[in-house]
């Protein structure tokens, strides 16, 4: 006998407000450091504006997955009809999820990496991985074995890039503010993978990537406005 | 000396410029550039691809003036530092 299934608790308003809120604050991280980067071509800067411009990507399709399950009453992405859109939205959806941390993580570590050229390509390739793994892997197990990797890799690499550096106080802040974006962003990809599995705590998973994506902003225009 | 950054460089480079009056000869602005002419190359042909500064023709002599980007940069290098650093980009 099939197990009911909770009842989902935030309406479509909801998720159009949240994932409206995320987009615009992406987008405006993005084209708000455009000025900075035409000016100075800088790596970092350009890193950093891609990673947003994938996060903007990222929400954006990943309101079109919440919004087509929502309105035919779906449980995941892959009863989306036909099935072959089921599996291109999940490929594209894991894709830029995963490149986009990537390229957030890769801004402010690009310095320490010898093979400079070649490491966008490399995130690219392991981003192309992971989306086709899920697809191919297609179970919750995996999927939360997928998720803790992502996660743990990013730790990690967060930690590589802050080690040895100067100004700990300032450091530590943006380290934290990246951490929760890393987490709550997962937690974000694992409520489409796994719609039920999180359920009762959206709400909380929206207001604080909400605050995140709130406060990184925030700190952008106050550094990059004239 | 402590090794410059590059945006520090470029910084320094449009600055003696600008105290130049804004037009400076080439071999001038290697003097007071403090780099070796390799290395003046190399971020020459980086100022003018980028668009800062451009080379100008006065009397058959050549001379390098800023361009409204540059001037845009110079206003802008401290934004520019600072966001570099709160982000640790």
């Amino acid at each position: 006998m099939p197990i009911p299934l909770p009842q989902i608790t935030l309406g479509i308003g909801a998720e159009i407000i949240y994932s409206f809120v995320i987009i615009l604050c992406s987008l405006m991280i993005y084209f708000g450091t455009k000025e900075l980067y035409d000016l100075t071509s800088y790596k970092g800067i350009k890193y950093f504006r891609q990673a947003f411009l994938f996060f903007s990507i990222a929400y954006l399709l990943r309101f079109i997955i919440q919004f087509i399950v929502m309105s035919f009453n779906l449980h995941e992405i892959l009863e989306i009809y036909p099935l072959v859109l089921g599996y291109f939205a999940l490929f594209i959806f894991m894709y830029l999820s995963s490149i986009s941390i990537f390229y957030l993580i890769y801004s402010m570590s690009w310095k320490k990496f010898k093979e400079k050229s070649k490491m966008p390509f490399i995130f690219h390739s392991i981003a192309i991985l992971i989306a086709l793994a899920s697809i191919f892997f297609h179970n919750e197990i995996f999927y939360i074995g997928l998720n803790v990797l992502l996660l743990v890799s990013a730790i990690i690499l967060v930690g590589i890039a802050s080690y040895n550096q100067k100004h700990k106080l300032k450091k530590n802040n943006l380290l934290t503010t990246y951490l929760l974006l890393f987490i709550f962003f997962i937690l974000n990809v694992f409520n489409i993978l796994v719609p039920i599995f999180l359920e009762s705590l959206k709400l909380v998973i929206y207001l604080v990537s909400l605050g995140i994506f709130l406060t990184i902003l925030y700190k952008v225009l106050k550094k990059s406005g004239d | 000396m402590a090794k410059r950054e590059k945006l520090e460089i470029l910084r320094d480079t449009l600055k003696v410029i600008q105290e130049n009056r804004n037009a400076i000869k080439p071999t001038i602005l290697l003097r007071k550039s403090r780099m070796s002419s390799s290395r003046f190359k190399e971020y020459y042909n980086e100022l003018i691809g980028s668009g800062l500064v451009k080379e100008t023709t006065h009397n058959q002599d050549k001379f390098i003036t800023l361009t409204d980007k540059g001037y845009r940069f110079l206003d802008r290098y401290k934004s520019i530092i600072e966001f570099i650093e709160e982000f640790d980009l």
